[in-house]
């Protein structure tokens, strides 16, 4: 390849990976641990730590609903708490063209906002977001794109040399040839994790834009017609306008469940029901199931609420090509497909693709670096301390949402605000903290408190459970260790890292950012 | 750069839907049956021109190629439309 192309390309990979860089770090290191949703929300809320509304059966839930709401009954739909969960189911239905989200007791007051408190949702929404409804996600919708290009150009200039270096590791003198290694040798060996993430997350962030524009562009204002279709997972059925009893909603699910086990899946867990014309003879309910073992994870069996008969199954082999793209799209980009092997999997590669990004940015200072002046170049110390600040600061985030979930509970307080207000301050604080503290110093303290964080905040929450290790062991006790036991480990992750980063600041090339000795030494 | 980098960003998009399109109307059924699957290629069909756009020798040069694919394409999906029913 011509040196003139490999150089364009160069620029490009640099440009796109400096601007989506810190979103792309958001959402690797939230997305990591967003791999284990049902985990932290059960580390939020186990089943001995009732929360309100929580024994409130989705029966029940559905005749509150009705009570208050009777024009609900034509279209609504409960959101089922994960197995385990002390969580209260909540309904959600739409009114006036907006949607509205409500907990039994709170029938009367619902809300825009579903989640609101859950911590899993809240790192999740971090991840897919940055917490920012619309305007958040159309960014990393962006940002998603950038990184596909920046995928793509990375590629392009490695490919002439990528037998010859790929495990090529030199941990010389050279310091910045190490990092140089490890970046390509991450990104290339999980490239197709990470093209999977560049498609599908620009498709989840930007998929009405994107949607609105190829029904103009292309489709001659046909596509959403078609497009209905092609997701639509149950009949529309007019209402008879005679009124009938509905099975009970356990009742439905066992049936969803029987019919979906025919279909070659291993297991189908309900996590979402829809009803349209509730109440009478010809409703249809809808029941949407979680499947392990298989690409196709989410499926959903349609069937008449009045005696059961199955109408529609989407699930496993009865999946049709538009169905199982759909679902596998999403059991891709979370990782839900294999349970509990291709979950640390994805963790691991999203603490690696993390690393990628910030590894990224610290070969951009590296390489600007001035080998023979004390004093470097001001771009390199701006983004140096952007880097620490951000990255390093956006770690330190989440681990204070963690922290204040668990406060709010002990206290009774609104976990929701708490959990926004510890977390965006926490990155404030450390970006400002990284600015004007010297780098080196700044960069060890970040870490240390990461550390320290991380190991307490697990370690206070298995004292806080400590009845419940001499208990029966139950799936949800395990949950709730591993997510305490993660974080020590994310913890002493961070302290090794800390120390490293000091002695790099001590004992490594002067003449640099991160070398203590050029910021305290006076400029000659 | 910056020219030939606009080129594959703007006239991407539309170069990326027909094509998209025109591969749907030659389907069976229209491809409703995939639809998802092919919409799906949509962001890395995007991408692979803007990053072929900067293969280009000059910033015009990438306007004019990927101007007249454009045509191209539009023009292939309104013939197929219209005229092959």
């Amino acid at each position: 390849m011509k040196s003139s192309t490999v150089r364009t390309y160069t620029t490009v990979h640099t440009w796109t990976g400096l601007i989506a860089g810190f979103g792309l770090f958001i959402a690797f290191f939230a997305g990591a641990l967003t791999v284990f949703h049902h985990d932290i929300a059960t580390w939020q809320s186990p089943p001995w730590r009732m929360t309100a509304d929580a024994d409130v059966t989705p029966d029940q839930l559905a005749q509150r609903l009705l009570q208050a709401h009777p024009d609900a009954r034509k279209d609504f739909g409960i959101v089922l708490a994960p197995p385990g969960v002390a969580r209260p189911p909540y309904a959600y239905w739409p009114e006036g063209g907006e949607e509205r989200f409500a907990t039994a007791s709170a029938i009367d007051q619902p809300t825009e906002d579903a989640t609101r408190g859950n911590l899993a949702d809240f790192v999740y929404a971090l991840h897919d977001s940055l917490g920012f409804p619309t305007v958040g996600m159309y960014f990393m919708g962006i940002v998603s794109i950038l990184y596909g290009l920046a995928l793509f150009s990375g590629l392009i200039i490695h490919l002439p040399h990528l037998v010859r270096d790929l495990f090529a590791m030199r941990s010389g003198k050279n310091l910045k040839r190490l990092w140089q290694d490890a970046h390509n040798v991450i990104g290339v060996l999980s490239l197709p994790f990470h093209l999977i993430f560049a498609m599908t997350g620009a498709l989840l962030c930007l998929f009405a834009i994107t949607f609105a524009t190829l029904n103009v562009v292309a489709f001659d204002g046909k596509l959403f017609d078609a497009f209905g279709k092609a997701i639509a997972t149950a009949p529309v059925i007019a209402p008879s306008g005679e009124a009938a009893p509905m099975l009970t909603l356990d009742e439905l699910m066992q049936r969803a469940r029987v019919q979906a086990l025919k279909q070659g899946v291993t297991s189908f867990e309900p996590d979402y029901v829809h009803f349209s014309n509730y109440g009478d003879r010809k409703a249809v309910v809808e029941v949407r199931g979680l499947s392990q073992h298989t690409l196709g994870t989410y499926g959903t069996v349609a069937m008449n609420a009045v005696d059961g008969s199955v109408l529609e199954t989407h699930v496993g082999k009865a999946q049709n090509t538009n169905g199982i793209t759909n679902s596998a799209m999403y059991s891709l980009h979370f990782g839900s497909f294999g349970g509990r092997t291709v979950q640390w999997l994805y963790f691991v590669l999203g603490l690696m693709g993390a690393f990628l990004f910030y590894s990224g940015n610290l070969l951009w200072i590296e390489s600007r670096r001035k080998r023979r002046m004390e004093d470097q170049p001001m771009k390199t110390r701006i983004m140096a301390s952007a880097t620490v600040g951000v990255c390093i600061g956006s770690c330190l985030g989440i681990a204070a949402s963690f922290g204040a979930t668990m406060l709010a509970d002990v206290y009774g307080a609104d976990a929701g605000l708490w959990q926004r207000v510890a977390c965006y301050g926490f990155v404030i604080a450390s970006a400002i903290y990284a600015w004007f503290r010297p780098l080196p110093r700044a960069t060890r303290d970040l870490l240390w408190l990461n550390a320290v964080l991380y190991v307490a905040l697990g370690a206070i929450d298995l004292v806080r459970n400590l009845q419940v290790w001499t208990q029966p062991w139950t799936p949800q006790a395990s949950a709730v260790l591993g997510v305490d036991l993660t974080g020590i480990a994310m913890g002493i992750g961070f302290a090794f890292l800390a120390r490293a980063s000091w002695r790099r600041a001590t004992q490594g090339d002067p003449n640099s950012v991160w070398s203590l000795d050029a910021t305290t030494a006076p400029a000659t | 750069m910056i020219s030939r980098c606009l080129a594959g960003v703007l006239l991407g998009i539309p170069l990326a839907a027909c094509t998209l399109a025109l591969a749907l109307h030659w389907m069976p059924n229209r491809g409703q049956d995939w639809l998802i699957p092919v919409l799906i290629l949509f962001f890395p069909l995007w991408t692979t021109v803007m990053i072929a756009s900067y293969m280009f020798r000059s910033g015009l040069r990438a306007w004019v190629v990927l101007g007249s694919s454009n045509i191209a394409v539009f023009a292939l999906l309104w013939l197929s439309r219209h005229l092959a029913g």
